[in-house]
């Protein structure tokens, strides 16, 4: 530690950090514009001049280091006066348009003005006054008063990975822009308006909406992923108006993506639902709450009188609260009587937990978003998180940054290749069968240490599966060279600190049970636990409806899931959807149309009018997470508080009133009177959670080789998200759908030119399950033989071609693509 | 795109720095000799092979006066109007360039053969008038013996 005094204040601080630094964690604020504490040191803004007592220069606190028995000043004449006279310099260019600026009011280089600045300027120079590019579709660049600063440019770079902005030009015309002027095409993440000093880079949708001043800033979670990001959300007269990131606030600290910040207003769709509706003559129409309710009540006992409670289903929400959750299982068991409950956690999170428990025997993955930081060696398996979850990309990238081996294996070409150390291209859902090469190098060289795994159960198995395993044929099928898997074997077997991660999600369609099990077994080989291995759940609360039971497998057979209940036609006859659209999030949609048109009895609870809900006999409205109380529980089991921001619109409920409501329409009071008293049964019910451990178990899983490319179907169907979109219900965000609205189909430029499709055209795309047409985009970023394309839009139906994997085993999705004309109509 | 021979010059640069921004320079420059100015083509492949994104290198770039930031002829004149070369004539010259080959200052002749930049003082004063094609020297220039070098520019 080192010991100095700063304004007579004696602080001590770490060795290597600076001035500015220590300053700060001190409570001492000392003006500055370019720094920030997740950049390198730039001292271009000279704002953070200190004097230090021996030095006869003024000095820039943000890049000089500490030193022992350093006597610093921050607030003196000479300070003050050399920040004015900056800060004159700054505003001859910078236009006094501050009454119709957005940043006005929350402007560091206004604030700073008004502490430091002269109420008039000594020198005469054309104000900048080029217009503002308002191309882009979220963020607007008005140049005329930025400062060049080069926070944006460098948080881009430096910390997103992104790099879309340079500091293009030198002296007065320098110019923060995309390289040639164009239209700024970048993640959209956003993080440099929040980096921005100034007014100069603004967030479009909140343009002209509000003076910052007039906002009422409320902290909630992000409805998307499961990192579980604070958000800060500005409110003004009831309606959500932006939202941005805090410094120092929640997991991400400040940090956003996209969605985060741009995505809230999904909530503003004009298919929103009002009213409850129920089906008359083949019409939705609209109903009040009591006739809806009796309506449901009196359907749902017929059913239960007729066929018996298991007739039942119920498929919970990752979008609603856990206490919504909660209220939907509690209302399976006591009200009808039956363990029919699932949800989307069916296809992704519930096979990690499946895994989890039957590999390294706990029931919860430890999942750490920061748990890349300081590791010696990350692999990457066959996912993205920088797109899927932005916090836990940011860290992988920063490890990566600051030394850490990252090699990353995907079929496709995504930042994580680009920024990591290496980049195996593998032929995609071959993952499994690369694990086992892998294991297989482990047993032949004795690379780890047999003595410390020796008592673990299938030891011996797993070695026999391997020895009948050649890594010719590993090669063979992944496409990867025998020598890369071997070095790769041996960099993993040697590193101190190793890391698995990969995500799994509904969507999913290259990874399975099979995948998670393989690397666990790499993983228990070499002496690892469990959080070792990140497969962090998918959505905001997919952990949280988990942990309220939200899942047959309670220890009866007999319980049905989704598979049967929305995939075998016939076996139900009622199920309650709350929150979900498996029309469009699952895979083989036709055939959930077909399961759910047989139904007697389908009720969905939803906040728009989704297709699934289109098909309902009553369809009820619920708020969205901004217009209720309750809480999300993160892919690392943080439970945290989410709040009521605006008013539901019509007559929409918060989820857990109407499942009260309902039971008590059919007769049945479960309590929860208040959100406080089923918070109560929540907390017990978590609390009820203890460590499990029950061994270490290998499980040997061969390798069963993929039904080859055959003539009909030569091509494989990678199914990939979209850093802009999360689920279906994103897409309902005017903000997001600005960015991408529609889905399309990644094909490389051989298979595009042997299959006769020009870039940006339609095809039409056929898989046993049936065709479906999207918009081609032509590119060198995917390999051959192989297709990709997002799922989220509700229009495009990608998941009509898609198969539901019931078995642990990853089968690829195969397809045909022609050209297609014009798109039909459907 | 670069020439695989290109691409490998330009790997051979980024492994002598600990850093690939290191590399920025001395690689535009190889571009800029292949494509014959820094078009975004250049930017683009630059920008593949060093892993460093396009809009920090046209940063780099466009900070320094020296790269071709648009098309140049096949050849380009740099001819000094300072002082010396002045009262040895340079401004003649500079017409004649005009109206023999059509090279405007700044600008290419039409058939592309040659470019006209006039530059600051080349310490050449001893011999003025003084010019760079490309990159050899040419002094006691005048309008008899500038057309004869030129010849050997097609």
């Amino acid at each position: 530690m080192i010991e100095l005094t700063i304004n007579g204040k004696k602080v001590s601080t770490e060795p290597k950090s600076t001035i500015l630094q220590t300053a700060l964690k001190n409570d001492i604020y000392i003006p500055h514009l370019c720094y920030d504490k997740r950049l390198a040191p730039y001292g271009g803004c000279r704002l953070c001049l200190v004097e230090v007592e021996g030095q006869k220069k003024l000095l820039a606190s943000c890049s000089t280091p500490t030193e022992e028995g350093m006597v610093v000043h921050t607030e003196t004449p000479k300070l003050h006066k050399a920040r004015g006279t900056v800060l004159e310099l700054l505003l001859v260019h910078h236009p006094l348009d501050c009454p119709v600026c957005d940043k006005a009011g929350e402007c560091d280089l206004q604030d700073m003005a008004y502490k430091y600045g002269k109420t008039e300027s000594r020198f005469v120079r054309q104000k900048k006054s080029s217009p503002s590019d308002i191309r882009s579709p979220l963020i607007e660049m008005s140049s005329n008063r930025c400062v060049l600063c080069g926070k944006c440019v460098r948080i881009c770079g430096e910390y997103q990975g992104c790099g879309a902005l340079g500091m293009i030009g030198r002296g007065f015309p320098t110019t923060i822009k995309p390289a040639f002027g164009d239209v700024l095409e970048c993640d959209y993440c956003g993080q440099c308006i929040d980096a921005c000093p100034t007014g100069a880079l603004l967030g479009k949708p909140y343009k002209f909406q509000a003076r910052p001043w007039l906002l009422e800033e409320k902290e909630t979670i992000c409805p998307f992923c499961s990192c579980g990001c604070t958000l800060t959300v500005g409110v003004r007269e009831g309606k959500i108006l932006r939202s941005r990131g805090s410094e120092d606030k929640g997991i991400n600290k400040g940090d956003l993506c996209g969605r985060g910040r741009f995505g809230f207003d999904y909530i503003y769709n004009k298919d929103r639902l009002k009213t409850p509706l129920i089906r008359l003559n083949g019409e939705l129409v609209p109903a009040s709450w009591q006739e809806a309710l009796l309506y449901t009540a009196e359907n749902l006992k017929s059913v239960i009188n007729t066929y018996g409670p298991s007739s039942v289903g119920a498929i919970g929400s990752h979008r609603c609260t856990t206490e919504d959750n909660y209220m939907l299982a509690k209302f399976m068991r006591n009200v009808v009587g039956t363990n029919n409950i699932d949800s989307s956690a069916r296809f992704g999170h519930a096979i990690v937990q499946n895994a989890f428990y039957m590999g390294f025997g706990v029931k919860a993955p430890p999942i750490r978003l920061d748990s890349p930081l300081g590791k010696e060696l990350i692999l990457v398996i066959e996912s993205d998180p920088t797109v899927t979850h932005p916090m836990l990309g940011l860290n992988l990238m920063g490890a990566a940054k600051n030394g850490s081996r990252l090699v990353v294996i995907d079929s496709k070409e995504t930042k994580l290749t680009r920024l990591g150390s290496k980049w195996m291209k593998l032929r995609p859902g071959t993952s499994h069968a690369l694990l086992n090469g892998i294991i297989k190098v482990l047993f032949e060289e004795s690379l780890f240490d047999r003595e410390s795994v020796k008592n673990i159960t299938n030891l011996r198995a797993i070695e026999d599966l391997t020895k009948g395993l050649s890594l010719d044929n590993v090669s063979d099928i992944t496409g990867i060279p025998k020598g890369d898997i071997a070095g790769l074997a041996r960099d993993i077997a040697k590193a101190k600190s190793r890391l698995i991660s990969m995500t799994l999600g509904v969507s999913d369609n290259t990874k399975g049970l099979d995948t998670v099990l393989s690397a666990i077994n790499l993983l228990i080989v070499l002496g690892e636990g469990p959080e070792t291995l990140q497969i962090p759940a998918e959505f905001s609360n997919t952990y949280g409806l988990y942990k309220m039971d939200v899942r047959p497998d309670t220890g009866f057979e007999a319980d049905k899931g989704v598979v049967e209940m929305l995939y075998k036609p016939g076996g139900l006859k009622a199920v309650y959807i709350v929150g979900e659209d498996p029309v469009v999030n699952f895979p083989n949609a036709s055939k959930i149309t077909e399961t759910l048109r047989a139904l007697e009895f389908l009720v969905v609870q939803d906040i728009a009018l989704t297709q699934t809900a289109g098909l309902a006999h009553v369809v009820l409205p619920a708020s969205s997470w901004a217009e209720k109380d309750g809480t999300f529980i993160n892919a690392e089991g943080l439970c945290q508080t989410i709040r009521k921001l605006v008013d539901a619109p019509g007559q929409a409920m918060p989820d857990w009133q109407i499942i009260r409501n309902l039971s008590l329409a059919m007769g049945k009071d479960i309590g929860a009177g208040r959100l406080e008293d089923v918070q109560r049964e929540v907390k017990d019910l978590l609390g009820k959670e203890s460590y499990c451990f029950n061994g270490l178990l290998l499980n040997p899983l061969p390798y069963a080789r993929l039904k080859a490319a055959d003539g009909d179907y030569p091509l494989v169907l990678v199914i990939r998200d979209l850093l802009q979109h999360s689920g279906s219900m994103s897409t309902r965000s005017r903000s997001l759908s600005l960015v991408v609205a529609d889905s399309f189909l990644e094909i490389n430029d051989a298979d595009a030119s042997k299959y006769g499709i020009s870039d940006n055209s339609y095809v039409k795309l056929t898989s046993p399950n049936g065709s479906i047409y999207l918009k081609s985009k032509v590119t060198g970023l995917v390999p051959q033989g192989v297709v990709f394309t997002p799922t989220h839009f509700p229009h495009a139906g990608v998941n009509l071609l898609t198969n539901e994997r019931t078995s642990g085993t990853t089968v690829p999705d195969m397809v045909r693509v022609e050209p297609a004309g014009a798109r039909p109509e459907r | 795109m670069l020439s695989d021979k290109t691409i490998e010059e330009v790997e051979a640069l980024k492994r002598r720095y600990p850093d690939p921004r290191g590399a920025i320079l001395p690689s535009l420059y190889i571009a800029q000799r292949e494509f014959g100015w820094l078009s975004p083509e250049a930017f683009e492949a630059v920008s593949i092979v060093l892993g460093v994104p396009k809009a920090h290198l046209r940063g780099v770039a466009s900070f320094y006066a020296m790269y071709r930031h648009k098309p140049v002829g096949r050849h380009l004149i740099q001819l000094c109007t300072n002082v010396s070369c002045m009262i040895f004539g340079a401004e003649d010259l500079v017409s004649l360039l005009k109206n023999r080959y059509g090279a405007e200052v700044g600008g290419t002749s039409p058939d592309g053969r040659f470019s006209l930049v006039i530059m600051e003082c080349i310490g050449a004063c001893e011999a003025a008038p003084a010019m760079l094609v490309n990159e050899d020297f040419h002094n006691n220039l005048t309008e008899n013996n500038i057309t004869e070098i030129l010849e050997k520019y097609k």
